[in-house]
């Protein structure tokens, strides 16, 4: 009912009698006006605050308010007299603030309105943005359906800043949006403006504390309020209850409803750190590295220290030369009288700065230093005296050669033994005696010599320049002697003629009678020759970086020659055929590759780490091999473990030259050009899972280093634990 | 000077001294105390001289008195006669009258004791690896020839006419003879051979030979050897005793063909040699040792006495055929050791005539020591017993 004053507020203009009728209709309309109510009155004391420039949004929500009540005033003004006598209390109040307010607005307004219109000039647009009108002289339409114009003038900054300046009474005018007017608020309007923004009743004679009656007392009274009789069914059970009772008896008697649990008097808490690992809590407070203490000052800080810490004069002189970090004091003690006469401490930020940095640098982990005795590290291998045999001291030289000692070969019985020399000969030698059997003079330097590994044929493959020769020495037994021979003569050449690498050539006469009996000639310069196991293939070296005839394949007893490589993989170093099986092993100088000679493939490539293989020598039993480097290194490889060695063995100072298997015992050896050789244990077990055991076990020194070149090649005997080595300085040497 | 409680005793009743204890200086040494039994022995029977050697001090501590006991001195053996051969010589056998040594340029050759070539046995085609005499009756030898060439050959040789007459080739090695023993009856020979068979067992043959016809074949292969037989012997007319590569040393019996012992080592055998006197079994081998077993011991492998002091493979042993404790050794450090088993630290004396390695040495009953070798020279030297040599 009270919010009716505020529109009359604004409506300053309005007859008495209009709004009279009004305020009657406002209050009928009351429910309807109470939220648009509480907005308007904030909106009034925002419109009150910002009196000087009011933003057009506020504006027009103020007069679309007021607009909507002038039309529902407008609708019913006629009906609806004199009608409410109830709310006449009100109405007078309101009238009388209204005539109050108009009054003082007539004497105040311009009088352009107040001549026409004196009673009311009500905008009947609507809440509308008024800036609709903006283009338009009129900015409305009044009760009339006349036009209401815009004032011709509107009031500028200047004009409203006069105003400000002149009008006592700016501070309670407020502009009028919709009737571009201004409106200057009556006393009782201004009243009732400040009661409300203290939250008081807008009505003065309102009073709020009235003593209320309650309806029923909070007394208890002998009779009931009501009389009525109660109802049959308060006297009789429930049966809805009884059958939900019987449902809750029979599914806790079947065990479906549980009796609640007792509550936990305890007090339950949450384990922070219950997942937490407690060793790493424990590592966490073993690890605890405190900052580093600084040193307490000792005599050399005093500010009067004995004079034993005093710097002499060249001692401070070699102060100021040192660096900052040599210095043993970061200060020069000096000598004051009394402490009054001590200076500030020049250093201070200086030295604030350094133990920052101490605590900045500091370590935040304990490095735990395992005290780990050396020896322990050493792999527990079995004494050299517990792996005998091997070989240990030299027994027998073989003189005989005039220039370096290539090659060597030992026949399979161990009885005899072939060296190629630099000399262009190849002499065989009876090995127990050491005595020089026979010697073969042959037309080059002889780069490889090797006994056929048959005991059924005696033959003997040495190859010099481009020629590959195969010998018959005649030693040994007769027997197999003539078998070789009948062996090379029985063969008949094919029907049809294959043109092949390599021409084979008979040898006749007097060379038949040395011993010679085929003849390979090459087209390159061969440097190897090796033979199959089963003694009947023969492969032949000839190292050429630029074509794909590098390693022949011969078969003696068809006199046949195969090129198994169609690319050119690198320098081929050597070559060996595998012991068991038909595997070919080709080394380059960085790789060794094992081809499948049946498949006809690459089956795996071995990588040594090494800058150029010297040497190659394949386990008897068929799954290791190890290769000698020109940069002093030996690499053990197990076949089926990796294609990386399984071992490297860098025990000579100089360039690996030859290396070599025993057939039977787990020896190995390489010779080098320090003129040495090494005897190295090298177990394989048949268990797949034991590595194999490595231990050198020996030196064996003997041959002189000659023109930079010491140990050439060595060869172990066939049956007993003897190792040949053939050298430089033109001998062979026997180690047992 | 510290004096010392000693004590003499000898097994030789000839030279035996009383049995009381002397006091002699601490620092005495080999000469002093022969010089002391010497004048011991003069003071008891003032016609003999004779000169005795320390061979061996035993100290017993709990007595304080030090026995020593003394045996005869042999003088060092004097070279003799050097003969020159075309090539090394890699074997030699010497009875009463003749020495005979087989040669690497495929000739064996028969020698006077006084080193005068006497007949040259040339019919090898290649290397004679060993000789043997086998029998003589009157002016008529018979000699046998092994080689590298798969034969032995038996010759008959009559020492006055000079004649040599091959009689016999035996064939049936496949490989180089390198052994030959005849028994002691001179009816049989055993040949050694090299070879390699292929089979697992690796077996090898010795061959005993009957003489008779022109060509012969074994009488019995004895295989079992399963690497290259280095030295064979007979024991007496019932046992063969050979050495080989494989480590081992066999003992067969000689009518069954089979193995009765084995005594393993743990290197190659190169020589062996066996001593009827003290039954002792001496063995050269690869490893520097010169060792003594016996050969009737049933555990086998019972090696009694080491005798080290060579730096190369021991080539070759001989015992002395009249004398228990001694035998000679040849080794390819090119030196010949003379040994008394008594005396097993170091050898009585080393003969270092060769020029190069010594491959074979022999002993005659004459005591007369042969040693041959790569230097294509063969050594006598005369080594007897000082009595023999105050005598002249």
């Amino acid at each position: 009912m009270r919010t009716v004053n505020l529109e009359s507020q604004k409506n300053g203009t309005m007859s008495k009698a209009k709004e009279k009728s009004a305020k009657k209709r406002v209050v009928e309309e009351d429910d309807d006006q109470l939220p648009i109510f509480d907005k308007d009155v904030t909106e009034k004391k925002a419109g009150e605050e910002d009196d000087a420039d009011l933003s057009d949004s506020e504006e027009s929500v103020f007069s679309g308010l007021e607009d909507s009540e002038s039309d529902s005033h407008d609708e019913e003004e006629d009906a609806e007299e004199g009608d409410d006598e109830e709310d006449d209390d009100d109405a007078v109040i309101l009238d009388e603030i209204l005539t109050k307010s108009s009054g003082v607005e007539t004497a105040t307004e311009p009088p352009a309105t107040d001549k026409n219109t004196p009673t009311d000039i009500r905008n009947t647009v609507g809440n509308i943005p008024m800036e609709w009108y903006q283009d338009y002289p009129h900015i409305g339409y009044n009760l009339d359906g006349k036009k209401i114009f815009k004032p011709i003038r509107n009031k500028d900054e200047l004009d409203e800043f006069l105003d400000k300046m002149e009008n006592p009474d700016y501070w309670r005018t407020v502009h009028d949006k919709t009737t571009a007017s201004d409106i200057r608020l009556s006393d009782e309007q201004v009243d009732l403006v400040h009661r409300l923004q203290k939250g008081q009743f807008g009505d003065v004679n309102f009073n709020e504390y009235e003593p209320s009656v309650d309806f029923f007392t909070n007394e208890v009274m002998i009779h009931p309020v009501t009389n009525r009789p109660q109802d049959k069914r308060s006297f009789i059970p429930s049966l809805i209850e009884k059958e939900k009772v019987s449902k809750l008896v029979h599914a806790i008697k079947m065990g479906w409803i549980k009796p609640r649990k007792p509550k936990e008097t305890t007090p339950q808490y949450y384990d922070l750190w219950a997942k937490e690992d407690p060793n790493a809590i424990l590592g966490r407070h073993k690890m605890h590295v405190p900052a580093p203490k600084m040193r307490l000052p000792g005599h050399e800080e005093s500010y009067n220290p004995p004079p034993e810490y005093l710097l002499t004069e060249e001692e401070r002189m070699a102060w100021e030369q040192q660096d900052a970090e040599d210095r043993k004091l970061p200060f020069l003690p000096q000598k004051h009288s009394c402490l009054r006469a001590v200076p500030a401490f020049s250093r201070f930020i200086h030295e604030r700065f350094e133990r920052c940095l101490d605590l900045y640098l500091c370590p935040r982990q304990r490095k735990m230093r395992v005290n780990v005795n050396p020896e322990d590290l050493i792999p527990k291998l079995p004494k050299p005296k517990d792996l005998q045999p091997f070989p240990t001291t030299m027994s027998l030289v073989y003189i005989g050669h005039s220039s370096l000692v290539r090659s060597i070969s030992a026949s399979p019985t161990g009885q005899w033994l072939v060296s190629g020399s630099d000399d262009c000969t190849v002499r065989f030698w009876e090995v127990n005696t050491g005595r020089c059997m026979k010697t073969l003079e042959v037309g080059g330097a002889v780069k490889s010599v090797a006994w056929n590994p048959n005991p059924a044929v005696c033959l003997v493959a040495v190859c010099f320049e481009s020629t590959v020769l195969l010998l018959n020495p005649g030693l040994g037994d007769r027997l197999v002697v003539s078998s070789t021979d009948q062996l090379i003569t029985s063969y008949e050449p094919p029907e049809e003629d294959k043109e092949q690498a390599v021409t084979w050539a008979l040898s006749e006469g007097p060379e038949h009678d040395n011993g010679h009996r085929l003849t390979l000639t090459h087209p390159k310069a061969v440097k190897q020759v090796v033979w199959h196991g089963k003694g009947d293939y023969l492969a032949s070296v000839m190292p050429d970086n630029s074509s794909n005839l590098q390693v022949l394949i011969h078969q003696v007893s068809k006199r046949r020659t195969q090129n198994p490589f169609r690319k050119n993989k690198g320098l081929v170093q050597c070559v060996s055929f595998h012991p068991l099986r038909p595997y070919f092993f080709v080394a380059t100088q960085r790789y060794v590759r094992v081809y499948n000679l049946i498949k006809q493939e690459l089956t795996k490539k071995l990588m040594t780490n090494c800058k150029w293989i010297s040497s190659m020598a394949i386990h008897p039993g068929g799954d290791n091999l190890i290769c000698g480097s020109y940069d002093c290194r030996l690499a053990w490889f197990d076949l089926d473990l990796s294609t990386k060695p399984y071992k490297m063995l860098r025990h000579h100072k100089k360039a690996l030259r030859g290396v070599a298997y025993h057939k039977h015992y787990p020896l190995f050896a390489s010779g080098a050009d320090d003129g040495s050789v090494i005897i190295c244990h090298g177990m394989v077990y048949n268990d797949l899972l034991q590595n194999p055991l490595i231990v050198p076990v020996k030196v064996l020194k003997g041959h002189q280093i000659t023109h930079d070149l010491g140990v050439l090649d060595v060869t172990f005997h066939p049956t007993q634990p003897w190792v040949f080595s053939s050298g430089a300085d033109a001998t062979i040497r026997l180690f047992t | 000077m510290s004096q010392l409680q000693t004590r003499f005793f000898t097994d030789n009743k000839k030279y035996s001294v009383d049995d009381v204890p002397f006091s002699i200086p601490a620092a005495s040494e080999v000469q002093e105390l022969s010089n002391v039994i010497n004048k011991l022995l003069e003071a008891k029977n003032d016609c003999l001289v004779c000169q005795c050697d320390l061979k061996r001090v035993l100290c017993v501590l709990q007595e304080d008195v030090v026995e020593i006991e003394y045996v005869e001195r042999f003088t060092a053996p004097q070279p003799e006669e050097c003969m020159m051969h075309d090539d090394w010589i890699s074997s030699v056998e010497a009875d009463s009258e003749w020495i005979l040594t087989g040669s690497y340029d495929k000739t064996a050759r028969i020698w006077s004791l006084e080193g005068k070539a006497v007949m040259t046995v040339a019919g090898h085609t290649d290397v004679v690896k060993d000789v043997a005499w086998v029998r003589r009756d009157g002016l008529t030898s018979l000699l046998l020839t092994a080689s590298l060439d798969q034969t032995i050959l038996l010759w008959e040789w009559n020492s006055e006419r000079n004649k040599l007459k091959a009689r016999h080739c035996c064939r049936g090695h496949a490989g180089s003879v390198d052994t030959i023993a005849t028994d002691p009856t001179r009816t049989k020979v055993t040949g050694e051979e090299e070879e390699v068979e292929e089979p697992p067992s690796r077996p090898r043959k010795k061959q005993k030979t009957e003489q008779l016809g022109l060509t012969r074949t074994p009488l019995m292969t004895l295989s079992g050897h399963n690497e290259a037989v280095s030295s064979v012997l007979w024991l007496d007319s019932e046992e063969i005793c050979s050495a080989s590569w494989d480590h081992t040393i066999r003992l067969w019996d000689a009518e069954t063909g089979s193995v009765k012992t084995t005594l393993t080592g743990s290197k190659v055998f190169n020589h062996i040699s066996y001593s009827p006197l003290c039954r002792r079994l001496a063995s050269g081998s690869t490893d520097r040792h010169v060792r003594l077993w016996d050969p009737r011991s049933k555990d086998g492998s019972l090696v009694l006495l080491s005798l080290t002091s060579h730096s190369g493979w021991v080539t070759a042993v001989k015992w002395a055929p009249s004398h228990e404790h001694q035998l000679v050794s040849g080794s390819l450090d090119n030196l010949v050791k003379l040994w008394d088993t008594r005396s097993c630290k170091t050898p009585l004396y080393d003969v270092s005539a060769h020029e190069d390695k010594v491959l074979c040495v022999d002993w005659t009953d004459s005591r007369l020591m042969l040693s041959g070798g790569a230097d294509n020279k063969l050594y006598t030297y005369r080594y007897t017993a000082c009595e023999t040599d105050a005598g002249a």
